[in-house]
């Protein structure tokens, strides 16, 4: 039955290990830059945050994003290119494999980016600074990499499905992921909110992954809550963007 | 009796309140090259598209080779070639590497598709650039390869939805010399705004305008529908415009048009125009010719003369 999305997926990362290099260079450059000026640049200022280092506190987080965002934008660009600009997914539909199939092999490729490019901006930080973590706490922190990637693509085929213009798909970065990033606590700790507004920020799926992701990394504590919070929320986008893809396929 | 390649019967389509197709019916026969003609908006793509299992009609029924498009989606799709308007060529893969990728969404082994793509590209005359992206390619070249694509499965039935628009004449020749070739082998069934290609092509042509069926047969017998007879070309000397409207009240003659010096003259058949000859005793006649009716005159008296968007 996946013979179809496999050939879709492998398609992809042959585009993928074409472009690494150059793709590689601008994935890094970004959160790189963001450590070095305030990781580094602030650390003087800042001092301690929840007992670590500032750039200590960050490198989770910057890891994280650069995963999610990864996967977010190679499956709404993706999709949304070989729909209305390439027309492949017409050519793919024509051949004998259903549409679940193209959609479960976006998911994947999305996925494999954010991995991939979560990973490198992570060796990244790995070799120009200090700090070295355990291969338990690594391992935790994929428990929230791996399902946090997969969420973000599954948001993203759901972009790229329903939105036709590419000026939406660049708001809708701009008004929802990126917020929902950078206000799940990755530059700042949650302790730094209202307490008013706390319950709402926690029930966000992101503050479950930045903040466990972080907990995992630095501390070795697997916040099994949040891992859980991840991995739902990314099996319910999952069946949503499966669902959502198979409703436009049929208009 | 074969099971006809394509079976459709009342099948309706609409978007809101806007009738794409409106109880449509036709059959195609295997092994033949059947064209669909009509103006833009007439309903061909919306056809092509249910009969691809792209899309859902909303009423009606229609079959490939016995399979029905709605419940058997998967093994129709195993039995199409589809050629769509757009390329939809992938771009950052190369022309074998496009080949690949489809040969592997077909199911097929390496060591078959292998093989079938060498002898493909080399019939197609694109195997010295297989290893080249498709942006490099020329228009003839991609839409040789859009070909190449629909034809790697081996198909029984092959869609071709506009196959040469946009193309330079020798391009457009080296397409249809190759749906030709294999004629025969495969049922075709093509859309086309070319008039001419449909002539050189097809065995039968289906004539649609506002999703409905409006003529069908052979490009003869569509001919032979519209005109019911012959049409000459009469060359006068002088007084065109007399002998036309002379010509108009004779009871075997359908239409008369009269253009500069010349009487383009309709007749009922090929025997009324000793009639005519004997009518025109004694005016200046400088030449009658046989004037042919081409698939054009057929098409624009059946749809009518104005080009719609």
């Amino acid at each position: 039955m996946f013979k179809g999305a496999c050939a879709i997926w492998r398609r992809d990362m042959l585009v993928l290990r074409r472009s690494i290099f150059s793709e590689m260079a601008a994935v890094v450059a970004y959160p790189l830059t963001i450590y070095l000026a305030f990781g580094i640049g602030m650390k003087g200022y800042i001092g301690l945050v929840d007992g670590v280092p500032y750039s200590l506190f960050i490198a989770p987080g910057l890891i994280t994003m650069t995963a999610v965002n990864a996967a977010y934008s190679e499956s709404t660009w993706s999709l949304w290119f070989h729909r209305k600009v390439q027309f492949t997914i017409e050519s793919y539909r024509v051949t004998p494999i259903s549409v679940s199939e193209i959609v479960i092999a976006k998911i994947l490729s999305g996925f494999s980016h954010g991995v991939v490019k979560g990973l490198a901006v992570g060796l990244v930080i790995f070799i120009i600074t200090p700090f070295r973590f355990s291969p338990a706490h690594l391992l935790a922190y994929l428990a929230f990499l791996i399902p946090g990637s997969a969420l973000f693509s599954c948001a993203g085929v759901i972009c790229g499905t329903i939105m036709d213009k590419p000026e939406t798909i660049g708001r809708v970065e701009a008004i929802f992921i990126m917020p929902l990033i950078f206000m799940s606590g990755l530059f700042f700790p949650l302790s730094s909110y209202p307490a008013d507004v706390m319950p709402l920020v926690r029930a966000l799926p992101t503050t479950a992954l930045f903040e466990g992701a972080r907990h995992a990394l630095v501390s070795g504590v697997f916040p099994v809550d949040f891992a859980l919070q991840v991995a739902c929320t990314a099996m319910l986008t999952f069946g949503a963007a499966v669902w959502i893809f198979r409703l436009k396929m049929s208009e | 009796m074969a099971t006809a390649a394509i079976t459709i019967r009342g099948l309706t389509k609409c978007y809101g309140n806007l009738t794409a197709l409106d109880g449509f019916d036709l059959e195609v026969d295997q092994g033949t090259i059947f064209g669909l003609l009509g103006p833009n908006g007439a309903g061909k793509t919306t056809l092509i598209r249910i009969l691809t299992t792209l899309m859902r009609q909303t009423s009606g029924e229609s079959f490939i080779e016995g399979l029905d498009t709605r419940s058997s989606g998967r093994e129709i799709r195993r039995l199409i070639g589809v050629v769509p308007q757009e390329n939809s060529l992938d771009r950052y893969l190369t022309a074998r590497e496009n080949l690949e990728l489809h040969a592997r969404l077909h199911g097929m082994e390496p060591r078959h598709y292998r093989k079938r793509i060498d002898e493909l590209l080399d019939l197609m005359g694109l195997a010295d650039r297989q290893k080249d992206f498709p942006d490099t390619y020329s228009g003839g070249m991609q839409r040789r390869l859009v070909v190449t694509r629909a034809l790697l499965h081996e198909p029984h039935v092959l869609f071709l939805d506009e196959p040469t628009t946009g193309l330079d004449p020798q391009s457009r020749r080296a397409v249809w010399d190759y749906v030709k070739s294999i004629a025969g082998s495969m049922t075709i069934f093509l859309t086309t705004h070319y008039l001419e290609e449909a002539e050189q092509l097809c065995d039968r042509i289906a004539i649609m305008d506002h999703g409905k069926l409006i003529a069908l047969g052979s490009t003869q017998e569509l001919k032979d529908h519209l005109a019911g007879g012959t049409y000459y070309l009469i060359e006068f000397g002088e007084d065109a415009e007399r002998y036309g409207a002379l010509l108009r009240h004779m009871d075997c003659v359908r239409q008369a048009e009269v253009n500069g010096n010349s009487v383009c003259v309709g007749l009922e058949s090929w025997e009324c125009l000793s009639e005519v000859v004997t009518a025109l005793n004694g005016a200046p006649v400088r030449r009658i010719a046989l004037r042919e009716q081409t698939l054009e005159d057929v098409f624009i008296s059946l749809t009518g003369g104005k080009v719609r968007g």
